[in-house]
């Protein structure tokens, strides 16, 4: 981590330091997300595993939704029955194809159990290192388990009404906007160890308050008075943004969505450096 | 044999006890970890104040038999992680070989190995659960029953966790679907059971158990039934010796993992 800032210098990813050649910072970080991305491949059937989870939380929102609309196109908070399944689906889906839990639990342990100390010393940043590597695991997860949506959401539920197909890269860039900023305040969560021993009860109020409030409904369902609150949560920019999107897609709302996750991938990334810089001072190394 | 079964319950309590103290050495993340676990099971009410902002009763539950339920489903599964939290990974133990070392000491082994680990957070799961029913109101009658329907509902969870463990004696991978199985029952647990209709509603009675772990006990506590009473106790029972004896039948088949391990 900047022993080679020299720009005259560049470093390869074990560390080593080449004269003359062009420094590219970000070379190392490709290197991590290709070498977890081809790991992640070899294991791609591990992954389907955790369908029967996905399958079931869809299947209990399908029936709790089939249950509340009584009457055939009705309106809730102005999505219909198949928008508000579909914007479950997709809701879980970046949820659970994104296994941020994981990559903060990775963290958490690396902290706790000494790991840190020779991680912190690599030529890389240790957050830009996790995230590589988080980056490279939803890279398989995701097409898996969106795949996996688009075929339960066409069986059970019907196709999504007036879906845009040309406005498909917008939604990417905003479902991986999203995705990157869950991990990076997952990451912030997790970096409270250092001075913590267990970071993971606020690991479960964060995931509630995503889970209750982004996942499940969408913030037009929540009383009006509470709506201009919620948009200025991570919630508007993680979850409800990207999925809103693909169920009724605006190009208006998808800059506005763009522009609010821009901000906070800024401001998330800040808040992680100034957590992991104050938190490397707390480390104590016993040895060993 | 009742002295087999009063060492075997004082194993038992001296073995949970350890277990709470030693992860009593840091005070802070264990307030921490229970108080969490309060906070966090109470935000999902959050979900039903807004569906019941939209309808007067879900899946036929009133505002108040839903808060029965989630109390109840909360109460059963904390205290079975307090008491037993090791049945929920068994299938672990089993797989990488880490069952010698219960084998080997004089005690009950499948009573030395649920009991051998606690979940601290669970101890915020019972007490969210017991808190949310009190909250209702339920009358010392209605208390009771809660508190009968807490340990059966305990008695089916870790039954249901036990019998998928034992799988892995004989099937490779159960442990994935072992977590997998129980954090779906405990999903359906969450929603009342009018919901689901058909084939659904029969899986969800007979196939995993949640019918008579939490649906059948929340209508018993709305409106008693004696009936519906015996039924849940017979079941509860039923349950936890066929998972006793899946266990013993299964332990004939394990194969030490040569692995060297030392419990205090």
């Amino acid at each position: 981590m900047g022993k080679c800032g020299d720009k005259s210098v560049s470093m390869n990813i074990k560390g080593g330091c080449r004269a003359g050649v062009r420094f590219r910072p970000w070379r190392k970080y490709a290197v991590i997300y290709r070498s977890v991305l081809m790991e992640n491949l070899q294991y791609a059937a591990n992954v389907a595993m955790g369908f029967f989870t996905y399958f079931v939380f869809i299947f209990i929102f399908i029936k709790l939704w089939g249950y509340m609309y009584r009457m055939p196109g009705e309106l809730i908070a102005g999505y219909t029955k198949e928008q508000m399944i579909w914007y479950v689906m997709m809701t879980e889906m970046m949820l659970f194809g994104s296994n941020a839990a994981s990559v903060a639990g990775e963290v958490a342990r690396d902290i706790r159990g000494g790991n840190i100390a020779y991680l912190m010393n690599k030529p890389y940043h240790y957050t830009l290192y996790i995230l590589s590597k988080y980056s490279g695991e939803w890279s398989i997860r995701l097409p898996m388990y969106a795949l996996l949506a688009v075929v339960i959401g066409t069986v059970m539920v019907g196709p999504l009404p007036c879906f845009r197909l040309t406005a498909v890269p917008a939604m990417a860039v905003c479902v991986v906007m999203g995705l990157t900023i869950h991990a990076v305040f997952k990451l912030c969560i997790s970096l409270f160890s250092f001075w913590i021993e267990d970071a993971r009860p606020f690991q479960w109020l964060y995931d509630k308050l995503i889970l209750v409030v982004g996942v499940m409904f969408p913030v037009e369902i929540f009383p009006r008075t509470l709506q201009p609150l919620l948009k200025m949560t991570p919630i508007y920019t993680v979850c409800y943004g990207p999925a809103k999107l693909i169920v009724d897609f605006s190009p208006e709302k998808c800059l506005e969505i763009l522009a609010a996750q821009i901000l906070y991938l800024t401001a998330g990334g800040v808040l992680m450096t100034l957590i992991y810089r104050r938190g490397v001072k707390k480390l104590y190394v016993n040895g060993g | 044999m009742l002295t087999a079964v009063k060492n075997g319950l004082r194993v038992c309590v001296l073995s949970i006890k350890y277990n709470i103290m030693r992860e009593m050495v840091n005070k802070v993340t264990f307030l921490t970890n229970v108080c969490f676990m309060v906070l966090n099971n109470a935000s999902i009410l959050v979900q039903w104040f807004i569906l019941f902002r939209l309808r007067e009763d879900v899946g036929g539950y009133t505002f108040r038999e839903i808060l029965f339920l989630w109390g109840l489903t909360a109460a059963s599964f904390g205290l079975s992680h307090i008491l037993f939290a090791r049945a929920f990974s068994l299938s672990e133990l089993i797989i990488r070989g880490k069952l010698d070392s219960y084998l080997v000491q004089p005690k009950n082994v499948l009573v030395s190995v649920i009991t051998s680990s606690t979940d601290i957070s669970a101890i915020g799961d019972l007490l969210y659960g017991v808190a949310l029913v009190c909250a209702c109101r339920p009358g010392v009658g209605g208390f009771f029953l809660f508190l009968l329907f807490t340990v059966t509902g305990m008695a089916v969870f870790t039954a249901f966790a036990l019998l998928l463990g034992s799988l892995s004696f004989w099937f490779v991978r159960m442990d994935m679907l072992q977590g997998q199985m129980i954090m779906s029952a405990v999903s359906f647990a969450t929603y009342p059971d009018g919901i689901f209709t058909g084939i659904s509603r029969f899986l969800l009675y007979f196939i995993i158990p949640v019918g008579m772990a939490v649906w059948h006990p929340v209508h018993v506590m709305a409106s008693f039934d004696a009936g519906m009473l015996l039924t849940v106790l017979g079941y509860a029972c039923a349950l936890s010796v066929a998972a006793v004896a899946v266990f013993y039948r299964g332990l004939r088949r394990y194969a030490s993992g040569n692995l060297m391990e030392a419990r205090m």
